[in-house]
C-alpha cells in the first residue's frame, strides 16, 4: 500500500484503477487510456498530480545556491517565471528533472518528481553548505491538479481568472480561484496548453468538485497515469526513470537546449556536462516509429546493422497517430540518423522501425 | 455481457468453450480484457502448429503493457481470429463472440481440463 493524495476516495468513488507508482496509490485510468488520452487532445482532462513533491527554497542566497546545483541559469529568470531544470550529480548524471519557479527575489519553488523528493531533498540539503537558505519540503500540505487540454483556459475562466489575467506559457502567479488561495501556472506534461494548480490540501477537494462542475460543458473527464504516459510520449517529454536516470547526463539525454555554455557559476556536473557539449558523447536519445507490426516498450533491445547498438527508454502506442513510437538510447559510433533504419528486440525477434523527429506530435501551447 | 453456457475458464484467465468434433475455441475472459484495459496489439501462433496444456501461444498487448497467454488445454491449432489482428480492441467489445482468439482441436480435452473452473466459480474465485 502506498501513500494517498487527497483525492483518493474521489478516484474510487469514479471507477478508478489504482496502482502502485512512485510509492502512492495513483489513477492508472479511469473510462479507458485511449478515451482520456483523446479527451486531453480533443478537449479537456484533469490529473490529479499531488504526488509530485513541492520544495521552497528561501533566502538572500537562494540564487547563489540553486545556481550551484542546476546547469541552467537562473540569473536571468524573470519573476513568476517557469524554467525546466535537472539536478546533476558531479558526474553530469541526474538525480531528477525539475520545473523551478521564481516566486520571488529570495524565494522560489522547486517541483520534483513523485519517487524522488526524499532523494531531492537530501541532496539540495546536502549542498546547503554555508548558503543562506532554507530548503522546505512542502509535499505533503499541497495538493497538486493537472488541467490540460485546448478547452481548459475556458474553465479557469469560468472560474475567475479571464483570459488576459491567466498566467501566460511557463509563468505561476498566487490568487484566489473560487474563495481557495492556490498557486495557478500554465504548464503541464501533455504536450497541450494547460495549466496545473497548486492547492491547500485542506482546500483541494473544493478545487477539485469546482472544476467539474464548471467542466461539464466541456466533457471534462478524469485522466489517469496511463494517458499521462501516453500524452507526455508523443510530446517526448522526458519521464525520469525511463529516459533519465543517474547513469545518463542531460546532452545525452537531447537536453542540450536547456544548458547554457556560458553560465559563469560553477554547478555540480558543469565539467562533464561542457566538456559532453563540446567534444560529444557516447550515447544519445532519438526518436522512432515502428514500421513493422510490434510495440516497442521499456529496456527492449534496439539494434543496428546486425548488432545491439541501445536500449528503449520509453515506447508505445501512440493513440493520436495509431502508430507504436518509442524514444532510446543509441551507441553514437553507429552515426544513426534521421531516417535510418533500426531494429527493436520485441519477444528475441527484430522489428524494424524508423529514426524520426521528436516530438512525436506537435506541442501545442499558447505561447503569446 | 453474453457467457456462453458451458465455458471453462483457467486461473490465468484464458476460457475454453467446446465445440463440436473435438474443436475448441479458446479466448480471453471478460474480467481479463477489462483488467488489460484498451488492448492495441495482437500476435496469433500459426494454423497447424501445437501446443501443450500451459504453454504460451499467443500475446495480447494493451497500452500498458504486454500479456502472455496460456493453453487452457493443449492441442493444435486450427484456425485463428484475424479479425482481432486487424482490430484488436474488438477483444475490449467482444471477448466471448467476436473476440476470440483460437480454435484448437483435442480429441482428449476431458483428459486436462480438470482444472479448469465453470464460469460462476470462476467468477466467485475472483471476489
Amino acid at each position: 500500500m502506498g501513500k494517498k493524495t487527497t483525492f483518493y476516495n474521489k478516484h474510487l468513488e469514479i471507477g478508478a484503477k489504482i496502482v502502485e507508482f512512485g510509492g502512492w496509490d495513483m489513477p492508472v485510468q479511469y473510462s479507458g487510456i485511449i478515451d482520456e488520452h483523446r479527451a486531453v487532445r480533443s478537449s479537456v482532462g484533469l490529473f490529479d498530480v499531488s504526488h509530485m513533491g513541492q520544495i521552497f527554497v528561501k533566502g538572500d542566497q537562494a540564487l547563489e545556491f540553486l545556481q550551484s546545483v542546476v546547469p541552467q541559469d537562473l540569473s536571468k529568470l524573470p519573476l513568476n517565471k517557469a524554467i525546466y531544470c535537472q539536478l546533476p550529480k558531479q558526474d553530469g548524471c541526474l538525480i531528477d528533472d525539475l520545473i523551478i519557479y521564481k516566486l520571488a527575489d529570495v524565494e522560489y519553488l522547486v517541483i520534483a518528481n513523485a519517487a524522488n523528493i526524499e532523494k531531492d531533498y537530501d541532496w539540495l540539503l546536502t549542498n546547503k553548505k554555508d548558503y543562506r537558505v532554507d530548503v522546505i519540503n512542502k509535499s505533503d500540505k499541497y495538493a497538486m491538479l493537472a488541467l490540460q487540454g485546448p478547452n481548459a483556459y475556458k474553465i479557469v475562466e469560468k472560474l475567475g481568472l479571464l483570459q488576459d489575467t491567466q498566467p501566460e506559457f511557463f509563468t505561476i502567479k498566487t490568487c484566489s480561484l473560487d474563495g481557495v488561495d492556490v498557486f495557478i501556472s500554465r504548464t503541464g506534461y501533455t504536450g497541450e496548453d494547460g495549466f496545473e494548480i497548486i492547492v491547500d490540501n485542506t482546500d483541494a477537494l473544493k478545487i477539485w468538485d469546482k472544476l467539474f462542475e464548471i467542466g461539464k460543458e466541456y466533457n471534462l473527464k478524469p485522466i489517469g497515469l496511463g494517458a499521462r504516459d501516453t500524452l507526455r510520449l508523443e510530446a517526448a517529454l522526458m519521464l525520469y526513470g525511463n529516459d533519465l536516470n543517474e547513469t545518463t547526463t542531460p546532452v545525452e539525454a537531447g537536453l542540450k537546449w536547456s544548458i547554457p555554455k556560458d553560465k559563469v557559476e560553477d554547478y555540480n556536473g558543469k565539467r562533464v556536462i561542457l566538456d559532453q557539449i563540446a567534444n560529444g558523447i557516447s550515447k544519445k536519445l532519438i526518436g522512432f516509429e515502428m514500421v513493422d507490426r510490434a510495440i516497442p516498450r521499456h529496456e527492449y533491445e534496439i539494434y543496428f546493422d546486425g548488432h545491439k547498438t541501445g536500449i528503449v527508454s520509453s515506447g508505445g502506442y501512440s493513440p493520436t497517430l495509431d502508430k507504436n513510437i518509442g524514444m532510446g538510447y543509441v551507441d553514437t559510433k553507429d552515426n544513426i540518423a534521421l531516417d535510418s533504419t533500426i531494429q527493436i528486440m520485441v519477444r528475441n525477434k527484430l522489428y524494424n522501425a524508423k529514426v524520426i523527429k521528436r516530438p512525436f506530435v506537435q506541442k501545442r501551447y499558447k505561447i503569446s | 455481457m453474453m457467457v456462453p453456457e458451458g465455458i471453462l475458464c483457467s486461473k490465468s484467465h484464458e476460457y475454453l468453450l467446446e465445440g463440436s468434433d473435438s474443436i475448441y475455441t479458446i479466448g480471453l475472459t471478460d474480467y481479463a480484457v477489462e483488467q488489460l484495459g484498451d488492448i492495441v496489439f495482437v500476435e496469433l501462433p500459426e494454423v497447424g502448429s501445437e501446443f501443450v496444456k500451459g504453454e504460451v501461444f499467443a500475446t495480447v498487448e494493451s497500452v500498458k503493457a504486454a500479456s502472455e497467454i496460456y493453453m487452457p488445454v493443449g492441442g493444435k491449432i486450427v484456425e485463428v481470429n484475424e479479425k482481432i489482428v486487424e482490430s484488436p480492441e474488438i477483444l475490449n467489445e467482444s471477448p466471448f463472440a467476436e473476440g476470440w482468439l483460437v480454435k484448437i482441436e483435442n480429441a482428449d480435452a476431458h483428459a486436462e481440463s480438470g482444472d479448469l473452473l465453470e464460469y460462476n466459480d470462476y467468477k466467485e474465485e475472483l471476489e
